[in-house]
C-alpha cells in the first residue's frame, strides 16, 4: 500500500513537471502552428545552464532561473523572427517541425562538445534529504521541482488569463484573423508566445535538473512523451495538455510497479495511438490536430 | 435526370455556435438551385457538410439514393457530386493539363498503375480545357495564373470528373464582371446538358437571373425556398437580410 | 489552328526538351557506369565498405521518398522500418535458422505487415500529428528492443553469420555493393512506375492539397496507405540487407532517430520531387558524412553538421538541389521562354481588363 502511496505521490509531482513542459509545446502551437521539436533540446540546456552555474559560483541552481528565463525568452523571441517566419506559410507545420529538429541536432551536438558526453548531477546542501508524506518519503528535490513548475504554470495561467498580452495571445491562438481584424499584432503576439514557451523550458530544464543525472542526448527521452502528451490533450489546448500530462505522469509512475522503468514508459506511446485511433482531434482540446 | 440529392434535419455546432439546425432541403434535379443567405447564415457549413469536408452531428444526406451522411469526401466525389471551394482551389504546383489529369476517375487496378498522362484522358481533358477557354494554358503551372484563369481552371478540374450535380460556392467571388458572364453562360449550358447546380452566391443579380430554384438560409436553417420571384417577394427573406 | 509563329515556338520548345532530355540521359548513362565500374576499381576493403554504405543511404533516402516524396507527409521515424528489417532478418536468421535471403524477404513483408496498423494509425492525422507519430514510433521500438534481451539480444546486440561464409572481406563487400545497387535500381524503377501512373499523380495531388483532390474524388486515405506501405517495405528492405552485410545489430543504431533524420536531409537536399534526387543528397551527405567520420572520428560534431546542414536546407531550398539547377538550365535554356511568355502576356491582359473593370 505505501509502495501504491509512494508512487502516487511521485507521479503527482512527474505530472507536474510534464505539465509545465507541455504546456510550453501547446503555446508554440497554439500561436504558430509550430510543433516545436527542440523544446526538450531547449529543456537540457537549461538543466546544463543551471548545473554549470551552480558548479562555478557554488550557489543554489535555482538562482539561475534568474539568468536563464529572460535568456530563454529573448531566444525564443529571435527564434520566432528570425527563422519561424522564413518559413513558406503552406508549409510551415512541416517544415517548422524539421527546422527545430535541426536545432535540436545543434544544440545536443554543441552540449556535447562544450560540457562533452560525461553525465552531470547538480549537488544540493538538501540533496537526500526526504520527508515523509501520507506515509511515503519524498525527496525535498522533486518537491521543490514540483513547486516550481506549479509556481511557473500559475504564472503561465496569470498571464494567459488577467493580462491584455494574454488576452491577444488567446485570442490569436482561437482564431488568428479574427485577431487580426480587432487590431491585434499577431506577430508580436506570436514571437512573445515563442518567448514564454521557450521560458517555460528554462524553469522544466532547471526543475528536472534537480532531481536527474543529465547528459545531451537526454533531451530524446523528453520529446517522445512531451509529443505524445500535447497529442492526446489536444494541439493548441493549454488545460488539455495539462490534464494529458497529469493523467500519464500519474500513469507511468504507478506502471512501474508492476512493469517496471521501461515498459511503463511506453504508456505514453500506447496512449498516443488509442487516441489517434479513438479521437484523433485529442481528448480535451480543440478540433485543431487533424487539419495540422 | 435521375441523380437526387436531399438533405434532412442536417445540424451541425462548432463548440456552441449553432451553424446548421435542422436543415431539410431537396435540391431539384435537372435545375440550378442557389443558396443564399446574410453572412453567418451557416452556407458554407451546410455545403461542406453536404460534400462531405464536414462531418454532421445529426441528419442524412442522400445523393442518388445513397446515405453518405458519413462518407468520405472521395467517394461522395466519386457518386456524382462535384465541388468548387469559396476561395479557389487548385494544384498550384502542378500545370494546368495535371490539374484535369488528378480528377479521372480510377476503375480498376490496371488503370490506377497506368499512365496518368494516356492520350484518352488528355483528350477529354483539352475539350473541358477548351469548353471554360484556357486550353492555351495547358503546360502553365497552375501556380501562375491569375484569379480569374484559376477560378475557371478549377471548374475545369470538377467537369473533369463528369459530375451529375455540381455544388459552386461562390462561382461569382472575386473575379470581374466580363468573366462572371463567361461563368454564368458556362453554368447555363452545362445545366442544359443535364446537369444539375447548387451554387452559393452573394451576387443577387446573379442569382436571380441564374437559378430555377432559390433556397434561403438564415442562422442556420432554410427560411424560404421557390423561384427566384416568388422568393424575392417572401417578407421572411426580407426581414433576414434587413434585419427589420 | 495554329499560326506559323506559335508552330515556331512550339518547335523550339520541342527542341530544348530533346536537347535536355538528352543531357538527362547521358548525365544518367554516366552516374550508372560511374556507380557500376567503382568497386572494380578498388581492393581497398574501406573504400568498398564506404561504397556500401553510401549506396544504403540511397536506398533508405529512396525508400522514405515513396512515402514523403509523393505525399509530402515527411516522417522523421523511418529508422523504424529499417531497424524492424534488420531486426526481422537478423532473428528469423539467428533464432529460426531461415537461410539468409529467404529471412530478408519475410523480413521485408512483415515490416509491411507491420506497417499496416501503423498507417492507418498515423495517416489519420496530418502534418505535425503525422510526425509526432513517427517520431513516437522509433522511440517505442528503441524501447522494446532494447527490453526483450532474450529475443533480440537486447543491449549487447545481435550477430548474424555472414551469408557468403567463404567470400574474403573485399569480395564480401563487392557483392553486397551490387545487391544493394541492384535494390536502388529496382526501387528507382517502381518510383519511376508510379510517378507517370494515376495513382502518383493523385498521391501528389495530396502532397499539393488534400482536401481539394479527395473533393475530386481522389481515393486518399487508401492512396496514402499504400504509399506507406511500399515505403515502409522498400526500407525494411535496406535494413535487412544492412543486417546481412553488417553482420552486428545494435537497438541504438537502428532504431536511432538520426538515421530517420539523414534520411529526410538526403531526400530534401536532393529534391523529393526528383526521381534521382534522393540519390544524389545520399551521395552528397553520405560522403561528407563518412568524410567526417574519417577525419574526425566519431565526435559530437556530426550532431552539429547535421542540424546545420538541415536547417539550411529547410530556410533556403527546401525544393532541394535538383530543381534549383533545373531553375538554372531554364532562365538560360532555349525551350524556357515559350510557355511563360504565353502565360505572363496573359496575366497582363487579365490584370488590365481587372483595372479596367473597377469603378
Amino acid at each position: 500500500m505505501s509502495l501504491f502511496v509512494q508512487s502516487l505521490i511521485l507521479g503527482i509531482l512527474l505530472g507536474g513537471l510534464y505539465a509545465l513542459l507541455a504546456s510550453g509545446l501547446t503555446l508554440y502551437f497554439g500561436v504558430m502552428r509550430v510543433v516545436q521539436i527542440a523544446h526538450s533540446a531547449f529543456l537540457i540546456l537549461a538543466a546544463y545552464l543551471a548545473w554549470f552555474f551552480a558548479t562555478r559560483t557554488g550557489l543554489d541552481a535555482l538562482l539561475s532561473l534568474v539568468i536563464t528565463v529572460p535568456l530563454f525568452f529573448v531566444v525564443g523571441v529571435g527564434l520566432q523572427r528570425l527563422l519561424i517566419t522564413r518559413l513558406k506559410p503552406a508549409t510551415l507545420t512541416m517544415m517548422s517541425v524539421l527546422l527545430t529538429f535541426a536545432i535540436a541536432l545543434i544544440i545536443e551536438g554543441m552540449l556535447g562538445f562544450v560540457f562533452t558526453g560525461v553525465q552531470r548531477r547538480i549537488h544540493f546542501s538538501y540533496g537526500s534529504a526526504s520527508v515523509p508524506l501520507f506515509g511515503a518519503e519524498v525527496p525535498v528535490v522533486k518537491l521543490v521541482a514540483f513547486a516550481l513548475a506549479v509556481l511557473a504554470l500559475g504564472a503561465l495561467w496569470l498571464i494567459l488569463k488577467k493580462t491584455g498580452f494574454g488576452q491577444a495571445l488567446r485570442a490569436t491562438i482561437q482564431n488568428k484573423e479574427a485577431a487580426q481584424l480587432v487590431g491585434i499584432n499577431t506577430d508580436r503576439v506570436a514571437s512573445y508566445g515563442f518567448g514564454l514557451g521557450l521560458a517555460t523550458a528554462a524553469v522544466g530544464g532547471t526543475a528536472l535538473a534537480m532531481d536527474a543525472t543529465i547528459y545531451p542526448s537526454l533531451h530524446w527521452h523528453w520529446i517522445g512523451p512531451l509529443m505524445a502528451i500535447i497529442v492526446v490533450g489536444g494541439l493548441g489546448s493549454v488545460p488539455g495538455a495539462a490534464i494529458a500530462a497529469m493523467v500519464l505522469g500519474i500513469s507511468q509512475s504507478l506502471l512501474q510497479i508492476p512493469l517496471g522503468t521501461t515498459w511503463a514508459q511506453t504508456v505514453f506511446y500506447v496512449a498516443l495511438f488509442v487516441t489517434l485511433m479513438v479521437r484523433p482531434q485529442g481528448f480535451f482540446g480543440g478540433r485543431l490536430a487533424q487539419r495540422f | 435526370m435521375t441523380v437526387t440529392l436531399e438533405v434532412a434535419n442536417l445540424s451541425k455546432s462548432f463548440g456552441g455556435v449553432h451553424a446548421v439546425v435542422d436543415a431539410s432541403v431537396s435540391f431539384q434535379p435537372g435545375k440550378v438551385n442557389a443558396i443564399i443567405g446574410p453572412n453567418g447564415s451557416g452556407k458554407t457549413t451546410f455545403f461542406n457538410c453536404v460534400t462531405g469536408m464536414i462531418r454532421a452531428d445529426a441528419g442524412t444526406v442522400t445523393l442518388a439514393g445513397h446515405d453518405v451522411t458519413r462518407a468520405s469526401p472521395d467517394r461522395i466525389a466519386r457518386l456524382g457530386l462535384g465541388r468548387s471551394f469559396q476561395v479557389c482551389r487548385i494544384f498550384p504546383r502542378m500545370t494546368v493539363l495535371e490539374n484535369l489529369l488528378v480528377a479521372v476517375k480510377n476503375p480498376s487496378l490496371t488503370g490506377a498503375l497506368g499512365s496518368a498522362k494516356n492520350p484518352t484522358a488528355i483528350a477529354a481533358a483539352r475539350v473541358w480545357l477548351r469548353r471554360v477557354g484556357i486550353d492555351h494554358l495547358e503546360h502553365a503551372e497552375a501556380r501562375n495564373l491569375s484569379y480569374g484563369q484559376q477560378k475557371l481552371l478549377e471548374l475545369a478540374g470538377v467537369l473533369m470528373g463528369d459530375p451529375e450535380i455540381i455544388m459552386l460556392d461562390e462561382p461569382a467571388g472575386g473575379v470581374n464582371p466580363a468573366l462572371i458572364g463567361r461563368i454564368s453562360a458556362l453554368i447555363r449550358e452545362l445545366n442544359a446538358e443535364g446537369r444539375t447546380f447548387v451554387v452559393v452566391e452573394h451576387n443577387m443579380e446573379l442569382v436571380m437571373s441564374l437559378s430555377d430554384h432559390v433556397v434561403v438560409f438564415d442562422r442556420g436553417r432554410p427560411i424560404a425556398e421557390g423561384d427566384p420571384a416568388h422568393v424575392q417577394a417572401d417578407p421572411r427573406v426580407l426581414e433576414a437580410y434587413l434585419g427589420v | 489552328m495554329r499560326n506559323a509563329s506559335e508552330t515556331l515556338e512550339l518547335e523550339r520548345a520541342l527542341t530544348g526538351a530533346r536537347w535536355l532530355t538528352a543531357a538527362r540521359v547521358i548525365a544518367l548513362l554516366a552516374l550508372a557506369a560511374v556507380l557500376v565500374v567503382f568497386p572494380q576499381t578498388t581492393k581497398v576493403g574501406y573504400l568498398l565498405s564506404t561504397g556500401v554504405v553510401i549506396l544504403n543511404y540511397a536506398v533508405t533516402a529512396t525508400g522514405w521518398n515513396f512515402m514523403g516524396g509523393f505525399t509530402g507527409y515527411i516522417s522523421l521515424g523511418h529508422a523504424a522500418y529499417f531497424g524492424l528489417g534488420a531486426y526481422g532478418t537478423g532473428i528469423l536468421v539467428v533464432k529460426a535458422g531461415i537461410s539468409p535471403f529467404l529471412a530478408l524477404a519475410l523480413a521485408a513483408l512483415i515490416v509491411a505487415v507491420i506497417a499496416v496498423p501503423i498507417g492507418i494509425a498515423a495517416l489519420r492525422v496530418r502534418g505535425a500529428s503525422f510526425v509526432i507519430v513517427t517520431i513516437a514510433f522509433v522511440l517505442i521500438l528503441l524501447l522494446m528492443f532494447q527490453s526483450m534481451g532474450s529475443i533480440t539480444g537486447g543491449s549487447g546486440g545481435l550477430s548474424l553469420p555472414r551469408p557468403f561464409p567463404d567470400l574474403i572481406r573485399t569480395d564480401h563487400h563487392r557483392t553486397f555493393y551490387y545487391i544493394y545497387l541492384g535494390l536502388l535500381a529496382v526501387m528507382l524503377l517502381a518510383w519511376w512506375a508510379i510517378d507517370r501512373s494515376r495513382f502518383g499523380m493523385g498521391l501528389k495531388a495530396v502532397r499539393e492539397d488534400e482536401d481539394k483532390a479527395r473533393s475530386l474524388g481522389v481515393p486518399t486515405t487508401g492512396a496514402k496507405l499504400v504509399a506507406f506501405i511500399l515505403s515502409a517495405f522498400f526500407t525494411g528492405l535496406g535494413g535487412g540487407l544492412y543486417a546481412l552485410w553488417f553482420g552486428d545489430l545494435d537497438p541504438v543504431f537502428q532504431f536511432s532517430i538520426m538515421m530517420g533524420a539523414y534520411m529526410v536531409l538526403m531526400a530534401l537536399l536532393g529534391g523529393v520531387r526528383s526521381l534521382f534526387g534522393p540519390l544524389l543528397g545520399a551521395l552528397v551527405v553520405g560522403m561528407a558524412i563518412e568524410f567526417f567520420k574519417a577525419q574526425y572520428g566519431d565526435t559530437q560534431f556530426h550532431l552539429v553538421a547535421t542540424g546545420l546542414l538541415l536547417a539550411v536546407v529547410v530556410l533556403f531550398m527546401p525544393e532541394g538541389v535538383i530543381p534549383a539547377v533545373k531553375g538554372l538550365f531554364a532562365r538560360f535554356g532555349p525551350q524556357a521562354s515559350s510557355i511563360r511568355e504565353i502565360s505572363a502576356a496573359d496575366l497582363a491582359a487579365e490584370r488590365d481588363a481587372e483595372e479596367a473593370s473597377k469603378p
